[in-house]
């Protein structure tokens, strides 16, 4: 397969690099084109849980992009309630084939930790993060101890 | 459940017989095929004639046969069976019934020269079936007295009709919402708790079979054959291997995988389907969704050995990591003879070989939108600016008193003088000066008579006229097309190859594809050449041209049906057609394909005009042209710029880790493909990159579709050799195969948007001055520079499509007035430097519309 080297030399990257903000990578070792991990924010609502997401690459990559959804409920501006996330960086106009997993792993984590609420996927919520912060911080920080899940202690 | 059920053994299944359906339904778990509306619905049942027994009445045994007249229309038939009182038939037939149809049965004696006899008939009122087994049908076994009525001569005393056999038939696969049959009992006047006997000699008895598993019961709709849409026409000769074919690793289900590498394997295709395992990649755990809806009918959940959660679907015997999406209400799963899946809508009484979901019904109710336009588009459309001339062979005027010209010898008639070959002088055209005069070589060249001075000169004598080797607009005459005269050529050889008489094609509105699938492909292709005679059955009317070109416009939307799965959109907001690769779902593609390329190529030399386009690259193969990068662009444009940066990065340091090895996706199948011999040995560097872009680029624009497209072009060249095009470009075949659109240059304005210009900018004044000063073939050409295609949505300008969904015309002020204009089809936006005066916009911009090559977009 012709996205696989370039996938297992990014996962063995990834892995190496040990990165703080993204953990518990799964992938199957037969299907490389699906992988799984735990977002851990550092910033609160978010920093008293972790988060899984999907990354799914197409057969294309990297011509073309991957996709990324949660599968973790998140109470947040810029991801919906079917966990998908509208990231820049993997948009059809910003895409390029150098651009490397890490890369959309990190500007994932920065859009988690701090909201974009002028782009928002979900208007309430960045209405209510505009307007009235404690109340979204609140309300983020119940349903974070409500659905998320248990952060990596080690 | 006053009774307990009695069982017997006979014919390898376990028969239970009960007088109360409601005990039963209690024991057996048969899944859920659908869940039909209404008692008017259409449904498929599944009846089979098993066996009769014939009271000896007679020296000669009969040779019987049974025939089914569903509420007097629809008749079916079985085999005659030869000279037999216990005929065996064990043949399915399927019909469609409503719930409350009436079934006649009759069982005849053939006889080869006389009327054949009836042996005696029975009337069974489906309604009572179904509520005698509480709306279920599955595998219901009726015993019927089939009665004859006795002449009063011979037995004057009784009562007229005596017990003349006993059939045995078997309903299957058809179900009722039982809420909706209790409405029914009021119709029939019965106590919602009588489910017993159903009526005179007639009894019904439900099997169910020696394995309780509930699977068997799925097994026995392979017998249920494929209705007559169009999909699944069960007379082609071609088998492909389909998604429960040889491709194997693909299953119908896999279709709406996004990343489908791990889709499983399926099990083998024998009958012991039950222990389907998944044997391709797996997928990392699947997290469970809490709410997750309940499984379609025939799917069960299970575990591999590695605790991993997969899908069994016992209807495709198939196995899928993904958890499938439950049919939309009316459909169903059903199977054909050759045991290939299928899918039925009973809404609109389709079928289909692909799995329905969201997106693919999306499509389709789009294309189902656009049905009421085609015919008032196809009234639009025009290659000249006159409507097509009347075929009334006997008058030379028509009722405005429009001059055409008549060809008695094939009877035809057309608006251009024959003398000239369609290059006589527009009225727009300036008048020449006194007592000169246009005439024709034989050749066809334009040349002018002098009657003052009694000499000839092919110098145009206007004063306005171009001179010298400078065309029209000031473009060198080598970059000037003349689409009329090529057009004018191309009509000469078709009419130089005509033949006489005309053929004569009876269609039907309801099966249009079908019918003239069956009619074209029967034909030799040079029949097709004759004139044209289309009748829609049941409608008066002769075929002046009129009735032809709305055939044509018919079948040309009909063919882009999505559930045919042969042609799709280039993307989401490129209606232009290209080939769906995964086409080969449809057993009978190829075939398919054959008789479109036949079809269009009829649609040229016939000179009509179909719905809805082809992509520019897919012209550009027609006319047998190298494809570009830049012609990526317009069907991927995600895949172009990615193209485009590798072109313009030095891709050395960036670690892409590219091969000359290459993938794609059909129906969850990933396909691999090595670019040249080991390619997926060679590492693509900043060295070789030229080589790996434009293999890339072949790729891109072939894969998947290739036999397809061989197939297309096959019936294409039997009818119009592709020779013929070779003076067109692409631009011109879109042209003449879609016909031109009056351009409503006003709402153009109107909906044009502008970057780094203004609406008052004197370029812009320019650029729409130089608009309104263009005929319409200019325009069309112009449109398809910008946008890709000539055609205008249906709504006008406002409802222009770009890559990422509505996006207007725009204007673009890039570059130096030395420069050509550039576009960008995904985009509809034309890049237009800021030159310095109106005739140098002008000759610009005529030279990029002109050059076919694509320098003048790149």
């Amino acid at each position: 397969m012709a996205a696989t080297r370039r996938l297992q030399k990014e996962l063995n990257d990834i892995r190496q690099s040990g990165l703080k903000s993204f953990r518990d990578i799964q992938v199957d070792e037969s299907n490389i084109l699906t992988w799984q991990g735990l977002i851990v924010p550092d910033n609160p609502p978010y920093n008293k849980g972790a988060f899984r997401i999907e990354i799914n690459f197409p057969a294309e990559y990297p011509f073309k992009p991957p996709k990324i959804s949660f599968k973790t409920k998140i109470y947040h501006p810029n991801i919906d309630e079917k966990g998908q996330v509208c990231l820049p960086i993997i948009s059809a106009e910003n895409w390029k084939p150098a651009t490397k997993t890490d890369q959309v792993i990190q500007a994932l984590v920065a859009l988690v930790n701090d909201p974009e609420p002028e782009h928002p996927l979900r208007a309430e919520l960045a209405e209510e993060f505009l307007k009235d912060r404690k109340k979204f911080t609140k309300n983020a920080e119940e349903f974070t101890k409500k659905h998320s899940e248990k952060r990596p202690t080690d | 459940m006053s009774q307990r059920p009695k069982c017997q053994i006979s014919d390898d299944v376990l028969v239970l017989e009960c007088d109360f359906l409601a005990a039963h339904s209690k024991t057996i778990n048969i899944p859920a095929l659908t869940t039909p509306i209404s008692l008017s619905t259409y449904h498929q049942l599944s009846l089979t004639v098993e066996s009769a027994n014939i009271k000896n009445s007679g020296l000669f045994k009969p040779n019987p046969y049974l025939q089914v007249i569903i509420d007097d229309k629809i008749s079916r038939r079985t085999e005659v069976i030869k000279s037999t009182l216990h005929p065996k038939w064990k043949e399915d037939l399927t019909v469609l019934v409503t719930p409350q149809s009436q079934l006649l049965f009759r069982l005849a004696d053939y006889h080869s020269f006389r009327k054949d006899n009836v042996i005696g008939e029975k009337r069974v009122n489906l309604l009572k079936v179904l509520l005698y087994c509480n709306g279920k049908c599955d595998n219901v076994e009726l015993i019927i007295d089939l009665m004859k009525t006795v002449s009063q001569e011979n037995s004057a005393s009784v009562s007229g009709e005596v017990k003349a056999a006993e059939l045995v038939v078997l309903l299957d696969g058809l179900r009722v919402d039982p809420s909706v049959l209790s409405q029914s009992r009021e119709l029939l006047g019965e106590s919602a708790n009588s489910t017993g006997p159903l009526n005179d000699g007639v009894r019904a008895r439900i099997r169910i079979r020696n394995n309780e598993s509930a699977m068997r019961s799925i097994v026995r709709s392979q017998n249920l054959r494929p209705p007559p849409g169009p999909p699944p026409l069960s007379n082609g000769s071609l088998q492909h291997g389909g998604p429960s074919g040889t491709s194997g690793v693909s299953g119908p289900m896999s279709s709406s995988l996004a990343g489908g590498a791990g889709a499983p394997a399926e099990s083998g295709a024998g009958p012991s389907h039950a222990e389907a395992e998944p044997t391709g990649a797996g997928l990392p755990v699947v997290y469970a969704n809490p709410a997750e809806e309940p499984l379609p009918a025939g799917w069960e959940m299970r575990y591999d050995v590695y605790g991993r959660r997969y899908y069994v679907d016992h209807n495709t015997r198939s196995t899928s990591w993904e958890r499938p999406q439950p049919l939309p209400p009316g459909w169903e799963v059903r199977r054909d003879a050759r045991g290939r899946v299928y899918y039925v809508d009973h809404n609109t009484r389709t079928t289909t070989w692909q799995r329905p979901d969201t997106e693919r019904l999306a499509r389709f109710q789009h294309w189902r939108g656009e049905r009421r336009h085609v015919v008032a588009q196809g009234n639009q459309r025009f290659l000249y600016p006159h409507p097509q001339p009347p075929h009334q062979p006997d008058s030379d005027h028509d009722a405005n008193a429009t001059v055409y010209y008549v060809n008695h010898k094939n009877r035809t008639t057309q608006w251009e003088d024959p003398r000239t070959q369609g290059q006589e002088m527009s009225a727009l055209e300036e008048a020449l000066p006194p007592g000169w005069e246009i005439r024709f070589t034989e050749e066809g060249t334009r040349y002018f008579v002098d009657h003052n001075t009694r000499t000839t000169t092919f110098q145009d004598p206007r004063p306005g006229a171009p001179k010298g080797p400078q065309g029209a607009y000031g473009v060198p005459r080598a970059y000037e097309r003349s689409f009329r005269w090529k057009l004018s050529q191309f009509r000469y050889l078709c009419q130089s190859n005509a033949l006489p008489s005309h053929i004569k094609i009876t269609l039907s509105r309801q099966s249009l594809f079908e019918d003239s699938y069956h009619q074209i492909m029967r034909l030799p292709a040079y029949e097709l050449r004759r004139r044209l005679y289309i009748i829609f059955r049941g409608e008066e009317g002769l075929d002046y041209g009129g009735v032809s070109r709305e055939w044509f416009f018919l079948l040309s939307h009909e063919v882009l049906n999505p559930m045919y799965c042969l042609f799709e959109y280039a993307n989401k907001n490129n209606y232009s057609l290209q080939i769906n690769p995964a086409s080969y779902v449809n057993p009978d593609h190829l075939l398919y394909f054959k008789f479109i390329g036949r079809f269009i190529a009829m649609a040229l030399y016939h000179g009509r005009f179909i719905y809805s386009g082809f992509t520019m690259p897919f012209y550009k193969r027609m006319l047998n042209k190298k494809l570009t990068m830049k012609d990526i662009e317009s069907i991927d444009p995600e895949f172009y710029n990615s193209l485009v940066w590798i072109k313009d990065n030095n891709i050395d340091e960036c670690g892409l880790e590219m091969w000359f090895s290459v993938d794609f996706e059909v129906l969850g199948q990933v396909i691999h493909h090595e670019l040249k011999p080991s390619g997926d040995k060679e590492r693509v560097t900043e060295t070789n990159k030229e080589q790996y872009l434009q293999l890339v680029t072949q790729w891109r624009m072939t894969r998947g579709i290739e036999e397809q497209t061989s197939a297309f072009l096959d019936g294409f060249n039997e009818v119009v050799p592709l020779e013929w095009l070779k003076y067109f470009d692409e631009r011109e075949l879109e042209l003449m195969l879609c016909g031109m659109q009056e351009v409503d240059v006003d709402d153009w304005q109107r909906n044009t948007i502008y970057r780094h210009y203004t609406r008052t900018s004197k370029q812009v004044l320019w650029f729409w001055q130089f608009v309104r000063q263009m005929d319409n073939e200019k325009r069309a050409r112009l449109l398809q520079f910008v946008t890709g295609t000539c055609r205008v949505p249906v709504g006008g300008f406002a409802e222009l499509m770009g890559s990422n969904g509505p996006q207007r015309f725009c204007i673009e002020k890039v570059g130096k007035d030395t420069w050509l204009p550039r576009s960008h089809t995904c985009f509809n936006r034309l890049d237009l430097p800021p030159y310095k005066s109106y005739e140098q916009l002008c000759e610009k911009l005529n030279f990029a519309i002109e050059e076919t090559e694509g320098f003048g977009q790149e």
